[in-house]
């Protein structure tokens, strides 16, 4: 086991790790070092596939617009679970940092007048999403792996999986990873780290994100004791192509696109008159699976799913290849369908966990006994929950998240006075974990890694999905600790060391099966519907008991549930409609 | 070209055929048989006029519009023919050779797996299902199975292409798939490429957008102004993903391992271009070296294979272009 010694280390290269990263390097000086770790090549992380735009009220003037607005529009996307103080933080420091990306490189769509060009999204009252064609997840990626290049004092680790979170009396210590080139072990050692590895969609088999979002760093954290906070939210977005579940943007439906069902009717009217396909993702998406089970989904027995249809005919070749050229080349590159000619199929996939480790306003981790945070530990990004978002994202939203938080705890890492846990003790800790890795890798059980993952897949499918029961999930609940108990009996072929890819997608698996377990049973749990918590035995929102954050953490083996206050500062709840 | 333009062949057949075949017949009557001739002549001549209007027509619909350009022509013909069938399809039975890397003994043996596809499947979820089902050893790099992370790069049916966005019936070749790892980077197991040194490659042009002032940058607190004009100029070039295949493409590299390579010089010509940028004709003074700019043959092989359509093969010879111009000023800087 090789360590090495840091100052900060970021968990995650995606545009929250990265920004971190980032602005942590100019503020801590050339002295200090920064590692920047990630499973994947540090460019390749899933904030590359995000598409539509990043939101953020930079031209208040021109588009009617106020920071208020934008925090009323997410505050009610959120159904009102989303923290104030937290929504206010996203919203006043967003422009900020569409300008920051700007200066370091972003191609922004531009308005005639050179200005930056915004578009509509929904559930945003006004045009308030700027954004870089539809790949504006892979600009932001490029230009701050680039501008990370450009500091002396980061080191980027690609490819390291990590496998452990190390902490020492409320105290981060360190992180132990497997290098995936050589299958050796190496401890990470540092005062300050900070958790940027994304969501945990994979756990669901039609999604929209990478293979690569199994939620490993929020697993990290809930392996070492500390809460969880809203697990049981889980975005639908409601354009997925049929049958990959490949996202088509909302921008589609922002620069106009149509929902169709069976009979080629704008269902939209029957659930969001005013907005119409506009409206945020959760009721678009129950829409959509309320017109498929009302038997006016298109069936397609090849695609092996039901689904409506998308389309995109109305605007036209030359609006398509400006606005939405990305979406053209996949469908016509994996579907062979041009959808300037032919409607697209479309259905929701797992798009954004809402929930992640529970953090207070500033990003910094929350301890295991829930009061006061964690030394020296950060999460930002979809991986943590601070809680922005609630119980429903807004589209754009997110990247804005990234940003922000990537720059609050960058520099508050930068800035913190860094305690280092003594090495030997790091040292121990670590040397335990690696032998814990080690037996994995040497198991010969009788259970399939990919197995396990497939049961996993049917379970959250069919009883985790856009609507929920009691029934459902205390099914899936017996079902996923039946798939956590056939783990410990695992099989992992490959006994080899250089990239090791069987190891690595059964330590992934382990993760998202252990997470499957917390969505269950916090959404179990929770006995109303709100934002992406759809239940069909609780259909009304219930404030009086349920306007709280659900918190969860392992104890003994066990997921213990306690609930927590949310942030109600000038917006108060009221009749959700659009 | 109009609709109803394209049609007025056709219309003006369908109605001067008959009429003509009328005149004929009483042009039999009256002057025969020199004008029934003429007359018969004049509708064939019209009849074929007629047809090959139809055909305008037909292969005016059979042409999918405005195809982005970065779709070619071969595969905007192909979209075509498959445009109208339907969504489901059949599986099929498909063989899979996988050339795969052994790290211990360093050799590259050919594997072959029976797997079966539909209309949709992609090479890369062929790889996935011979990973997950038969093989759990096989290694290969995979992410956002939507060719925007760049992972997936390997060489099928000998072209350097991404397993994600290779379509198995297209890519098929007597429902034959070979996968081989791209050999223009150093290997490490089965399909894995090591990218040690093409990272370094990038790192090494300062990949970055360079200003003065960078305290303001970060504080980002007024917006630079940019026209489209201006970002059209470097925008075909920031679409790079880093997947590396230029590199295993490009036939300098694969000699010469220590030419910079496409990817590197297409990325200077990207933030050469740009007009945020403030290091200016430095840039160039940085690639003006025999293993930079230099080593380029033209070969476009990089540009070929590129699946986001950057062009650096264009980029490097716009680039040589301006160190000319600066050796002959005398105005190079280093």
């Amino acid at each position: 086991m090789e360590v090495l010694d840091y100052d900060i280390v970021v968990l995650g290269s995606g545009i929250a790790g990265l920004s971190a990263a980032i602005h942590a390097s100019r503020i801590i000086g050339p002295r200090c070092r920064i590692a920047v770790i990630s499973k994947l090549h540090l460019m390749r992380s899933h904030s590359v596939a995000a598409e539509g735009g990043v939101s953020g009220v930079l031209y208040p003037e021109m588009h009617n617009d106020s920071y208020d607005l934008h925090c009323y529009d997410t505050a009610k996307g959120s159904d009102y679970l989303g923290d104030q103080d937290a929504i206010e933080m996203l919203v006043n420091n967003a422009p900020k940092e569409i300008r920051f990306f700007e200066h370091i490189g972003v191609p922004w769509s531009r308005e005639p007048d050179k200005r930056i060009l915004f578009r509509a999204f929904g559930g945003m009252s006004v045009k308030r999403t700027a954004f870089a064609a539809d790949k504006t997840g892979f600009f932001l990626m490029r230009a701050l792996y680039d501008t990370m290049l450009k500091s002396e004092n980061v080191d980027g680790f690609h490819e390291h999986f990590v496998t452990d979170l190390l902490l020492h009396k409320n105290c981060f210590a360190g992180l132990l990873s497997i290098d995936l080139a050589t299958g050796s072990t190496k401890l990470f050692r540092a005062g300050a780290c900070i958790i940027a590895t994304g969501g945990y969609s994979r756990m669901y088999p039609f999604t929209t994100t990478s293979h690569s979002a199994t939620g490993d760093g929020t697993a990290l954290a809930l392996r070492a004791g500390l809460p969880l906070k809203d697990m049981e939210f889980v975005q639908f977005h409601p354009t997925a192509l049929v049958p990959s579940g490949i996202l088509i943007t909302e921008a589609a439906r922002g620069e106009g696109g149509y929902l169709r069902n069976a009979k080629g009717e704008r269902f939209m009217d029957r659930y969001a008159k005013s907005v119409m396909e506009l409206a945020p993702r959760d009721i678009v998406s129950k829409a959509i699976i309320t017109e498929i089970k009302k038997g006016r989904g298109i069936d397609d027995e090849g695609a092996g799913m039901k689904y409506v249809h998308l389309d995109l005919r109305h605007l036209g070749a030359e609006k398509i290849d400006e606005r939405l050229p990305m979406i053209r080349e996949m469908t016509i590159k994996m579907l062979g369908l041009d959808p300037v000619e032919e409607q697209i199929p479309v259905r929701p996939a797992a798009h954004f966990t809402m929930g992640g480790i529970h953090t207070d306003v500033n990003g910094s981790v929350i301890s295991s006994t829930l009061s006061g945070t964690v030394n020296g530990l950060w999460a930002a990004g979809e991986c943590a929950c601070v809680s922005v978002h609630g119980s429903n994202r807004l589209g754009s939203n997110s990247l804005s998240q990234c940003a922000v938080w990537g720059r609050v705890t960058g520099t508050a890492s930068a800035r913190h006075t860094r305690i280092s846990v003594a090495k030997d003790i790091t040292v121990k800790m670590g040397e335990d974990a690696e032998e814990r890795i080690n037996s994995i890798r040497d198991s010969d059980g009788a259970n399939d890694p990919y197995e396990l993952k497939e049961r996993l897949y049917n379970v959250m499918g069919e009883h985790l999905y856009v609507y929920r029961d009691r029934r459902g999930m205390t099914s899936a609940l017996a079902a996923i600790r039946r798939i956590k108990e056939m783990y410990k009996d695992i099989r992992v072929s490959d006994k080899g060391n250089v990239f090791n890819t069987n190891l690595r997608d059964a330590l992934e698996i382990k993760n998202m099966v252990e997470l499957a377990e917390v969505v269950a049973k916090c959404a179990l749990n929770r006995r109303e519907s709100r934002g992406a918590h759809a239940r069909t035995d609780y259909k009304k929102r219930d404030d009086k008991h349920w306007l709280k954050h659900t918190i969860a953490k392992s104890v003994k083996g066990d997921i213990a549930i306690s609930y927590g206050p949310v942030t109600i500062t000038r917006w108060h709840p009221k009749a959700r409609t659009y | 070209m109009k609709e109803s333009t394209k049609f007025a062949p056709m219309y003006v057949a369908m109605i001067g055929v008959p009429v003509l075949m009328v005149l004929s017949a009483i042009a039999y009557f009256v002057y025969p048989p020199a004008t029934t001739v003429l007359f018969y002549l004049i509708t064939l001549g019209l009849l074929a006029f007629g047809i090959s209007g139809m055909r305008e027509v037909y292969l005016a619909r059979r042409e999918p519009k405005g195809i982005p350009v970065k779709l070619a022509k071969k595969e905007a013909e192909d979209y075509a023919q498959s445009e109208k069938k339907e969504l489901s399809g059949r599986d099929k039975e498909i063989k899979l050779e996988i050339a795969r890397f052994n790290p211990s003994t360093t050799a590259i043996g050919l594997y072959t797996y029976t797997v079966s596809a539909n209309r949709f499947t992609t090479v890369l979820e062929l790889l996935q299902g011979v990973k997950e089902k038969t093989d759990s050893t096989l290694s290969m790099r995979y992410s956002c199975r939507m060719g925007i992370c760049g992972s997936c790069g390997v060489v099928i049916n000998g072209k350097p292409s991404l397993a994600c966005e290779a379509n198995v019936f297209k890519s098929a070749k007597d429902g034959i798939i070979t996968v081989a790892p791209m050999e223009g980077h150093p290997l490490l197991k089965d399909l894995v490429n090591d990218f040690d040194d093409f990272f370094e490659k990038h790192r090494s042009i300062d990949p970055y957008l360079y200003r003065k002032d960078k305290n303001a940058q970060y504080a980002a607190k007024k917006e630079y102004i940019q026209s489209q004009e201006q970002i059209e100029k470097f925008l075909p070039y920031s679409y790079c993903i880093m997947c590396g295949l230029c590199l295993d493409a490009c036939p300098v590299v694969n000699t010469n391992q220590g030419f910079i390579g496409p990817q590197a010089l297409a990325q200077e010509y990207r933030y050469y271009a740009d007009s945020r940028d403030q290091a200016g004709e430095q840039r160039i003074g940085k690639v003006d070296v025999l293993e930079g700019l230099w080593s380029c043959e033209y070969a476009g092989a990089c540009s070929k294979v590129c699946p986001k359509g950057v062009d650096p093969a264009t980029a490097i010879q716009l680039m040589k272009k301006e160190a000319m111009k600066s050796n002959i000023t005398g105005n190079k800087k280093e």
